[in-house]
């Protein structure tokens, strides 16, 4: 057998068992969380006589149920489990409904009567900011004097930027299964990203103490974030319901409850000015981002202090202040998706930056190479550039695209033809990688070499797709010096390793694979001295173990590994919060259908920076699908809540993600050589979240085509309020959008 | 209701008394325990549910994917089902393979839906570039990006680039070169008897592919009264009778596509079908339900309305004729009477075939629902139009017939200021609504320019493109 992902052998072979597949214990109830129907509004009586009168298993949970601390909010404690007084977003769970069969507890929730007073409801984050609804304080970085600086430019442009949310659309839905253990703990089985948060959420509202809570999370069916704060409630309620009833309880949400309970990306909008000099090198940079952070804070304060670390994108920028406002809207609490906040944030300097080549009558590209990040340079929150791959970068990427080439073709095409435009863009890419929260960063594996020489390993790593599982297999394999079919992961769980961070902001691998070489070059250390002791000279793994095992060396070991060199002071707001940074561009081309303002991505360059890569597979896997979500955000999904806070884009008919005829374009991907990352596992870099941000040159290729339909490509202003629906194409053409 | 149905899941023969109304994939996950088969939205939008389902056609068994999330057990009497644990219950197979080596294969939660579409693929067996990726538009995705996913999939192209024509033929090659189980590759040569026979004149619902209703209704409640159209005799066909092309309510958007009457009378109509839902779907849902559905915005529906098509109901006392534009009073209200089903389209043939084009634009260019379409048929004699038909989705509370539009064409000569007036004239019938797919600005303006792109594709050298957007 050809060396495959063992899990991938599974998951094509239809046998990975996700939560809904596994068999059903004895006795099981299914929960379904009664809701509230409007986004705001005090709950003034819930009457569940007529749900109870509908079948005799059906058990109805409320908030007076909760023996625990009714609270899911770690940041601040604003997120109840279930509403005792007042909701705040449409979807909110009111109560719980637990019965025989999904179908049972389906009907009956909906018939549990909720009277309510309706209050006022904002989902817009400017008049959220504007009528003081803010959590906790505004936060601002700042570098430099833009002030001052500003008087000293040739060139000052300003405007306003939005972009929208997106659903993660993970294909499992929510869900978790709960049973009470032997000794009166409760053991759940989660879907999450995040085991030690669930288990704790578990523990704190049921009163209980961590160890008496059990959580494994198995594999996930996609959960690019969504399933890292969001999984929480649904194992809480899942094992509230096994805890009050003594039954095993499942939760699983089918697609349109998902779409319209669960927190999304966070929509911004945003005010920029912008100064450059007269050559067009960026002096001064003013931004405010106003974050619709929805109804609870959830992980906004992290994903905010994201956004403010990429204000600059991959640009010098020596004068810079950057505020972000979370502002609360009774929307469902925007959560982590892939990016976790730089993405609006870069998004809005390069909308700065294209303005400004408006202004100049210059092409984009030359205000983007002129003001690349240099090794030597400095962050704006006091961080030194090092080793920038910047320009390297960027220059790869516009040869390899043959850019210069393809902008004459392009420009010839658009003089002749009438009915379809094209365009051409670049993003150059400067990601940080690290939990922007410091006391994240850091991982645990605990490693048993069995007496055969097959290798157990378990770490704080969830499987969700990424390929972390694989990666640490092969770290494993290497270190031990052993074939990678001796070494099994097993699936998470608190029970082996504790205190674990989530699988979040790409660090999956860099902090669970080097806890697990942690762990290997111990137990290594011990079988090298034990084969010297004993002079077993090269004697095969299997005997080395053997032996060492009938001579009483531990063949088990708990690795840890806590990111070195990370610190921050979050009152000056200087540090060093990133361990290293990951560098790229992408070229994307777009031709737009001038009638019908239809368009399509026709081809995509990307020359990324993955550090010596532990499997090439895997990160070309995430790059190509970081890319697919980027150009779906910027470009097709189109997240809509009206403005009493309900959903529009409720199911997969009204919510469109990228299809394989969406992304039918050549893409070609080169790894940047010779790139090796000595602040990382084996030299490598992280992966998941920062081809993500390619897509945000898939909104300006398109939006280079569209102007070069209305006049001089280069003059014509454009605009910035993504996704790039084709509404806003065709408003655009025909001039409604200026 | 509960009947009795004899039908085949992988190498196995099911004779169960059952509800029919009950969803395939329910059952299968449940009942049988095939967790392999994914439910991703249960709207048909996703493909994670898919099975290989043969069914009876002229020359035996026909094998196509389809999701089980629109599917009715009752709708399995007599047929037989491939699940992915049919397809892996020798091990890995060449599709799995080629996923494999390309790492196309990531969550994997999407996967099984992918690797029974590339195996439906291959069991259809016409093997070309196009088609490869038509044979996975009804899947989605979030990890990969499709990129490994097309990798394989070219790969399977070019490795089954000469199957036979023959199924007997070809499923035998398949289990051979290990893409099915040879067992289970023998026993899809022949489908079983089915368990009962469906009632002659069925009462309450009456129901075609299912594609739209049950998504409306997820979860149907035992008992709902359901007849399935394409179990009934003689409606799944499409012929010419007199003067009309006759095409029964069990006929689905891709026989109707396929089909070379249908092609004859409006030569070009195929390059429409990418653009109707997605190939599981069109395997499943059909014209008669589109019609019957009412939405304002239905692809088909547009199509027919162009076509000038009428709408045959039947009821217990007989069959009455309706103009389709006649068909439709209001928001999803429609000319049927209790006890009546629209049994045929008649398609008027008797003065040789149209020249069609159809317009749609969505926020996903396949498989999306329009934000507003539009068909044009037309006849010309010497450079004038002698004969035109126009219709509107999306621009009014039901699909538009836009006479006024239609008659004026009548003698005109396809120039600018023709198609500016039709689509003025057609305009005038709207009342667009802002909703999630679009505001009502963004609709009118479209539709217009959707209007005037009609006479840019049907008169192509009469330089109107230059004219309209100089």
């Amino acid at each position: 057998m050809k060396s495959w992902n063992p899990e991938s052998v599974q998951n094509v072979l239809g046998r990975t068992k996700y939560i809904d597949d596994l068999p059903e214990p004895a006795g099981l109830l299914h929960g379904q969380p009664v809701v509230s129907k409007s986004a705001h509004g005090k709950l003034l009586s819930l009457d569940a006589s007529a749900a109870l009168a509908l079948h005799p298993s059906v058990r109805v949970l409320t908030a007076r149920d909760i023996p625990g601390e009714n609270e899911l909010g770690t940041a601040v404690s604003d997120e109840p489990l279930l509403v005792a007084d007042e909701w705040t977003y449409r979807g909110q769970s009111l109560a719980l409904v637990l019965a025989d069969t999904r179908s049972l507890a389906r009907r009956a929730a909906a018939l549990v009567k909720i009277e309510g007073e309706e209050l006022p409801v904002v989902t817009d984050p400017r008049e959220a900011r504007a009528k003081g609804m803010i959590i906790l304080a505004p936060r601002t970085m700042r570098m430099g004097d833009p002030e001052a600086a500003f008087r000293d430019c040739a060139v000052v442009v300003s405007g306003r930027v939005e972009s929208g949310g997106q659903e993660h659309v993970y294909l499992e839905t929510q869900g978790a299964t709960a049973q009470v253990r032997d000794g009166g703990g409760i053991f759940v089985l989660s879907g999450t990203q995040s085991p030690t948060g669930v288990q704790e959420a578990v523990a704190r509202n049921l009163g209980l103490p961590m160890n008496a809570v059990e959580v494994d999370a198995p594999r996930l069916g996609g959960a690019f974030g969504g399933k890292e704060d969001q999984a929480a409630g649904w194992s809480a309620l899942a094992a509230l319901g096994a805890f009050v009833t003594g039954r095993p309880v499942k939760i699983y949400l089918n697609r349109k409850d998902d779409l319209t309970f669960t927190g999304k990306r966070h929509p911004y909008s945003s005010d920029y000015k912008l100064g450059l000099d007269a050559e067009g090198r960026i002096l001064a940079f003013e931004v405010d981002y106003y974050q619709n952070s929805g109804a609870c804070t959830d992980l906004s304060p992290a994903i905010l202090s994201r956004t403010l670390f990429h204000a600059a994108g991959a640009y010098r920028i020596p004068n810079l202040r950057a505020t972000g406002y979370m502002c609360r809207t009774n929307l469902p609490p925007f959560t982590a998706f892939r990016g976790f906040g730089a993405p609006q944030g870069i998004f809005v300097m390069e909308a700065a930056l294209h303005k400004a080549a408006e202004a100049m009558g210059v092409d984009p590209i030359e205000l983007q190479r002129k003001n690349l990040l240099r090794t030597g340079d400095s962050f704006h929150y006091g961080m030194p550039v090092e080793e920038a791959r910047t320009e390297r970068s960027v220059e790869r990427a516009l040869e390899r695209s043959a850019w210069d080439r393809k902008r004459t073709e392009i420009d010839e095409f658009n003089r002749t033809r009438r009915d379809r435009k094209r365009g051409m863009a670049a993003l150059p890419l400067c990601f940080g990688v690290s939990f922007t929260k410091l006391m994240m960063n850091q991982g645990g594996a605990l490693v048993h070499v069995y007496r055969d020489g097959s290798v157990g390993v378990h770490t704080g790593a969830v499987e969700m797709g990424q390929g972390v599982n694989r990666k640490i297999q092969k770290v494993v394999a290497l270190t031990l010096g052993i074939p990678e079919a001796r070494v099994r992961i097993e699936r998470t769980r608190t029970a082996t390793v504790a205190n674990t961070s989530p699988t979040a902001a790409s660090t999956g691998t860099d902090l669970n694979g080097m806890a697990a070489l942690v762990a290997c070059e111990e137990i290594g250390k011990r079988l090298s001295a034990f084969r010297s002791e004993s002079g077993l000279g090269d004697a095969p793994w299997e005997t080395l173990v053997s032996k060492a095992h009938e001579a009483r060396v531990d063949l088990s070991a708990h690795g840890f590994y806590a990111t070195p060199g990370l610190f921050y002071d979050g009152k000056a707001e200087r540090g060093s919060p990133f361990a290293y940074h990951v560098y790229g561009c992408a070229v994307l081309t777009a031709e737009v259908d001038v009638i019908r303002g239809t368009y399509r991505i026709d081809s995509a360059t990307l020359v990324h920076d993955a550090g010596n890569m532990i499997d090439e597979v895997v990160d070309r896997g995430q790059a190509e699908g970081a890319l697919a979500q980027g150009l779906g955000w910027a470009l097709l999904e189109d997240l809509r809540y009206d403005g009493t806070g309900k959903l529009l884009s409720d199911t997969l008919s009204t919510y469109k993600l990228p299809d394989a005829h969406f992304l039918d374009f050549p893409l070609d991907l080169e790894f940047l050589a010779d790139a090796p990352n000595p602040k990382a596992v084996l030299k490598s870099k992280a992966i998941g979240e920062p081809p993500f941000m390619y897509g945000i040159a898939g909104y300006f290729a398109v939006l280079d085509a569209l102007k070069a339909a209305r006049g001089d490509r280069l003059r014509v202003p454009g605009f910035h309020d993504l996704p790039l629906t084709p509404e806003k194409a065709l408003d655009y053409l025909s001039g409604v959008i200026p | 209701m509960k009947r009795r149905l004899v039908f085949r899941v992988n190498e196995r023969l099911v004779d169960a008394e059952a509800w029919e109304e009950t969803l395939a994939l329910d059952w299968l996950r449940r009942e049988l325990g095939l967790t392999g088969t994914k439910e991703g939205c249960r709207e048909g939008d996703c493909g994670a549910c898919l099975v290989l389902l043969g069914e009876r056609g002229e020359a035996g068994p026909v094998w196509k994917a389809v999701p089980s999330c629109l599917l009715a057990l009752g709708e399995l009497d007599g047929r037989h089902v491939v699940t992915i644990e049919g397809i892996a219950a020798a091990g890995l197979t060449p599709v799995m393979e080629a996923f494999l080596d390309q790492g196309a294969s990531q969550c994997g939660f999407c996967s099984p839906g992918f690797i029974v579409a590339l195996t439906a693929f291959l069991v259809e067996g016409r093997i070309d570039p196009v088609r490869t990726l038509v044979s996975i538009e009804g899947n989605l995705c979030r990890c990969t990006g499709y990129g490994s996913i097309r990798r394989a999939a070219d790969r399977l192209t070019k490795d089954f680039a000469d199957l036979p024509r023959d199924l007997g033929a070809r499923l035998a090659v398949l289990g051979k070169r290990g893409v099915l189980p040879p067992s289970l590759a023998a026993l899809m040569t022949s489908l079983p008897e089915p368990g009962s026979r469906p009632a002659a004149a069925p009462e309450g619902l009456n129901l075609g592919g299912g594609t739209d209703w049950f998504v409306r209704n997820p979860d149907p409640e035992p008992g709902t009264g359901v007849a399935f159209t394409d179990r009934q005799a003689g409606l799944g066909r499409i012929e010419r009778t007199g003067d009309f092309l006759s095409v029964g309510a069990a006929v689905t958007v891709r026989a109707f596509f396929e089909d070379l009457l249908v092609r004859a009378h409006a030569p070009g109509i195929e390059a429409f079908e990418a653009q109707m839902a997605s190939l599981p779907i069109r395997n499943r849902a059909t014209l008669a339900g589109n019609v019957v559905n009412a939405s304002p915005i239905a692809d088909m529906t547009a199509l027919l309305l162009a076509l000038d098509a009428r709408a045959r109901l039947r009821s217990a006392s007989g069959t009455r004729d309706l103009p389709l534009a006649d068909f439709f009073l209001g928001y999803k209200k429609t000319a049927l009477r209790d006890g009546e089903f629209l049994e045929a389209l008649l398609l008027p043939a008797a003065a040789g075939p149209v020249r069609l084009n159809f317009e749609k634009v969505s926020k996903r260019e396949s498989l999306d629902i329009a934000t507003a379409n539009t068909a044009l048929a037309l006849r010309t004699e010497e450079d004038r139009i002698s004969w035109a038909r126009l219709s509107v989705g999306g621009m009014a509370p039901v699909p538009l017939a836009a006479r006024a539009a239609s008659e004026y064409l009548v003698g005109k000569i396809p120039d600018a200021a023709t198609a500016r007036e039709a689509a003025r004239l057609a305009l005038q019938d709207c009342s667009p609504l802002s909703d999630v797919r679009g505001s009502a600005g963004y609709r009118t303006r479209l539709l217009e320019r959707l209007v005037l792109a009609h006479f840019v594709r049907l008169f192509p050298d009469r330089g109107l493109l230059e004219e309209f957007w100089p």
